[in-house]
């Protein structure tokens, strides 16, 4: 028997040795896990929910950039959260606040805009030019007037009937308005699309600055445009852009 | 000293009978030549005392309750000194258990040692097995994380696709038709009373049975097991054996006391298993594993497609269960040693390759959509950078439609189903359009779901999908685009 023990002995030297030198594998408090409702950091956050559309940086997405600071210049803290909370129907923009079926407490909401503002607003690009408004102007643009702006500021890239050509594709085509809303065309027009190559208002083609930028009318005339193309394909293709009632 | 203590042992003796009991015990015979094969039984017996020392230990400060389970194996990770020792130990000496078990009687059927007369003392290694996989799984519902509500989730949702019974299994296993602290509760009472109760009572049949029949000899090739003469040879057998005491004995404590060392090693080296994400119902967690035994078990669930999926999860152990029964009686008789029994050292073989192959499938493989890959998982920057309008909303679309749960896009996403990187130079518009809305295969189909625009702009997305300088797929029949 005492042999046995002297046996077993030596047999626990090794492992006992290892546990020693390797420290105990004792659970670090740090990385308790979270419950999902409780994670406030804006870059888990973000990466969680936004970055699949927005892109990982904010920019280089499907859908508009929120890494733009013009954007956030423009957009109040309201008018976030509110997309942020009930999305935009009719688009991919879903609502992701838990009382409109998201899964983002009010906290978390807000979390994510102040992150944004914190991360993305560049104090130093307070545009020259006075800045539109955000939100669209109901009523404010024509069509026709429109025609003659996009002629002159945005035929050169994207068509003369916005059918596309070299520099950029169609945004004529039905589906694409279809799925897009008046706001978030407005804002395209207002801040265009840096990541993707497409100057904002205060921008011509070439990349120089106008001299005279984009003003409220022009803007929301271009828009008026782009709504009217939509509504005659809606017709003649007898379907309702769902888009159009939605736009906030 | 010694007298005094000798004493007090001899009057606690003369009236317990313990030494007089234990005497036959030690000094029953064994064959000769058994050796170190027959040690795995014991090991196994020796883990079980360790889960139930740990297992007390730890019923004393867990609360099995839907609120408070979580918080308490916080407390004892965390907080509680050592509490995170005795977690780590338990959840490491109940692998242990099962492996040792598994072991146990993969050597009792090579050596053919449930053979007669020993078929019962086989049924009851059966039943063992059964209720340690049961205490295995109940156990892990107790750590009450996200793993743990989603493993008795699909557990109750395979249960009430059954025929007829459906809906009262899903009863029987949460107590009510949805999952809650009541389905704790009644996991609680199996892991700690009903199964524990029954292993118990198993051990002493079973160990009664190993007494009462003896030790087998190890089996030697050309000498087969017959009812008639088994009996006197074994007796023979004996007459030339040694006893239970000193030499078995000591191997069987050898090999336990090792078992433990390794065991509370492993334990102090690995820590302490989750509890992991909280649980929480209104999430579904991206990519839930059951602990390892049930591994192999959850590959062949991801196998198998939706319709046999309760019978992957009930009906394959179901199987395995009655062929262990029926073993012994189909095979009582014969050839005991493994070198004549070519059917079953490769049934043996077949049957750890199957579970080793399903249960690293139940490792690796994406059976469950990535959850959050839609919001989460950005569409590749050199991707977006060449999109047109159109296309960029289609790219939206695809992942708001969750297309990007099973597909990956430059390897990034869910793999339910194929990469779609270079889709295009696979299919055309049109065989796209039919994918999209028809599904197949294991992908639903999303017609229903999808407005003219977004099939339109989604088809335009995916039509991009190719390497610069390779040609779209062209239809066998016509090149509409
Ligand atoms: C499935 C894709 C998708 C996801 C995920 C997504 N968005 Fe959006 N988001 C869009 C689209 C598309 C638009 C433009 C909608 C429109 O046409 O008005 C948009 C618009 C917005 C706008 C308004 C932008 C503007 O130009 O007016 C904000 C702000 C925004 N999203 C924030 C978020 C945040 C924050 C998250 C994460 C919580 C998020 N989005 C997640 C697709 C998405
Ligand atoms: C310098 C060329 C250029 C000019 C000028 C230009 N765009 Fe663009 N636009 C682009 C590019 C590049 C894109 C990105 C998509 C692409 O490559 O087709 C784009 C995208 C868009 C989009 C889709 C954005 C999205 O996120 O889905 C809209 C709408 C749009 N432009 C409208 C306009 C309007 C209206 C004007 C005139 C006020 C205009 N563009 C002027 C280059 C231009
Ligand atoms: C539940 C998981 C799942 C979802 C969600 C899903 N798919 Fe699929 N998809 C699959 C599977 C599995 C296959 C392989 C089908 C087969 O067996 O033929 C597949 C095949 C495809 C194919 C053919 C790929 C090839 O190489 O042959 C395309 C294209 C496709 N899916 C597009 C989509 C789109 C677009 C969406 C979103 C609307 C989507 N899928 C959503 C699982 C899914």
């Amino acid at each position: 028997m005492s042999q046995c023990v002297r046996f077993i002995t030596r047999c626990m030297a090794l492992p006992l040795a290892c546990v020693i030198s390797s420290g105990c594998d004792r659970p670090d408090p740090a990385n308790r896990p979270l419950r999902p409702s409780e994670v406030l950091d804006f870059g888990v956050l973000y990466a969680q929910n936004c970055s699949g559309c927005h892109g990982a940086d904010g920019k280089l997405g499907p859908a508009p950039p929120l890494n733009d600071s013009l954007f956030l210049a423009m957009a109040s803290d309201a008018d976030l959260q509110r997309v942020i909370a009930e999305g935009r129907p009719g688009t991919p923009m879903s609502a992701f606040a838990r009382s409109a079926g998201g899964g983002l407490t009010p906290q978390q909401v807000t979390a994510i805009v102040s992150g944004m503002r914190s991360k993305w607003s560049a104090a130093t690009t307070r545009p020259a030019a006075p800045l539109s408004p955000y939100l669209t102007q109901v009523g404010h643009g024509t069509a026709t007037a429109g025609a003659a702006v996009f002629s002159r500021n945005c035929a050169i890239c994207h068509g003369a009937n916005g059918e596309g050509a070299s520099k950029a594709g169609a945004v004529n085509s039905p589906a694409f308005l279809a799925l897009i809303t008046d706001q978030a065309l407005r804002r395209i027009v207002i801040t265009g699309r840096p990541d993707l190559g497409m100057p904002d208002y205060q921008h011509a083609a070439d990349g120089a600055a106008r001299p005279t930028p984009l003003n409220e009318q022009e803007i929301s005339d271009v828009v008026a445009l782009l709504a009217s193309w939509r509504q005659t394909a809606a017709q003649q293709s007898g379907q309702v852009a769902q888009a159009a009632g939605a736009s906030r | 000293m010694n007298r005094i203590a000798r004493q007090i042992g001899g009057w606690f003796e003369a009236r317990l009978g313990i030494a007089q009991a234990l005497r036959p015990i030690l000094g029953h015979r064994t064959p000769r030549g058994a050796k170190w094969w027959y040690v795995f039984g014991s090991a196994t017996l020796t883990l079980f005392l360790i889960q139930v020392v740990t297992g007390i230990l730890l019923a004393m400060v867990y609360v099995p309750s839907g609120d408070q389970a979580y918080e308490s194996l916080q407390y004892l990770n965390y907080t509680q000194e050592l509490g995170w020792f005795l977690r780590a130990l338990h959840n490491t000496a109940a692998s242990g258990m099962v492996v040792m078990l598994v072991i146990h009687m993969t050597q009792v059927f090579l050596m053919g040692a449930f053979k007669y007369p020993r078929e019962l003392t086989w049924l009851f290694g059966v039943g063992l097995l059964a209720i340690t996989m049961g205490m295995a799984f109940t156990g892990q519902v107790l750590r009450w994380d996200q793993d743990a509500y989603w493993g008795v989730g699909v557990g109750s949702a395979m249960a009430g696709r059954l025929p007829i019974i459906g809906p009262y299994m899903v009863r029987l296993i949460c107590s009510g038709p949805t999952i809650g602290g009541e389905t704790l509760s009644r996991f609680f009472a199996l892991h700690v009373f009903v199964l524990p109760g029954t292993l118990i009572l198993l051990v002493v049949g079973h160990l009664y049975l190993v007494l009462r029949l003896g030790i087998s000899s190890p089996p030697v090739a050309g000498k087969p097991v017959d009812p008639k003469t088994y009996d006197a040879e074994y007796e023979r057998e004996l007459a030339n054996g040694v006893t239970f005491y000193p030499n078995p004995i000591r191997r069987d404590m050898i090999f336990s006391a090792l078992t433990v060392i390794v065991i509370v090693a492993l334990a102090a080296m690995i820590g302490p298993m989750g509890p992991g994400e909280p649980p929480d119902p209104t999430i579904i967690k991206s990519d839930p594993r059951p602990d390892w035994e049930f591994l192999p078990l959850f590959g062949l669930l991801a196998l198998s497609p939706a319709p046999l999926e309760p019978v992957a999860i009930f009906g394959v152990p179901a199987i395995i269960g009655l062929v262990l029964i029926l073993i012994p009686f189909v095979g009582s008789k014969g050839e005991r040693s493994p070198r004549r029994r070519p059917v079953a050292v490769l049934s043996v073989i077949l049957f750890f390759t199957t579970a080793g192959v399903l249960g690293w499938l139940g490792h690796t493989s994406p059976w469950s959509p990535v959850m959050d890959a839609w919001s989460g998982l950005p569409v590749p920057e050199r991707m977006v950078k060449n999109l047109r309008p159109l296309e960029l909303q289609g790219a939206a679309v695809f992942q708001v439609k969750t297309c990007r749960n099973c597909h990956a896009l430059d390897g990034i996403g869910g793999e339910r189903g194929p990469d779609l990187t270079k889709v295009a130079t696979k299919l055309t518009h049109d065989e796209l359009i039919r994918q999209v809305i028809q599904g197949g295969g294991l992908m639903p189909a999303f017609g229903s779901r999808l407005s003219p625009a977004e099939i339109d702009a989604m088809v335009a997305f995916l039509e991009t999908l190719r390497p610069p300088g390779e040609p779209p797929a062209r239809s066998a029949v016509t090149a509409r685009r």
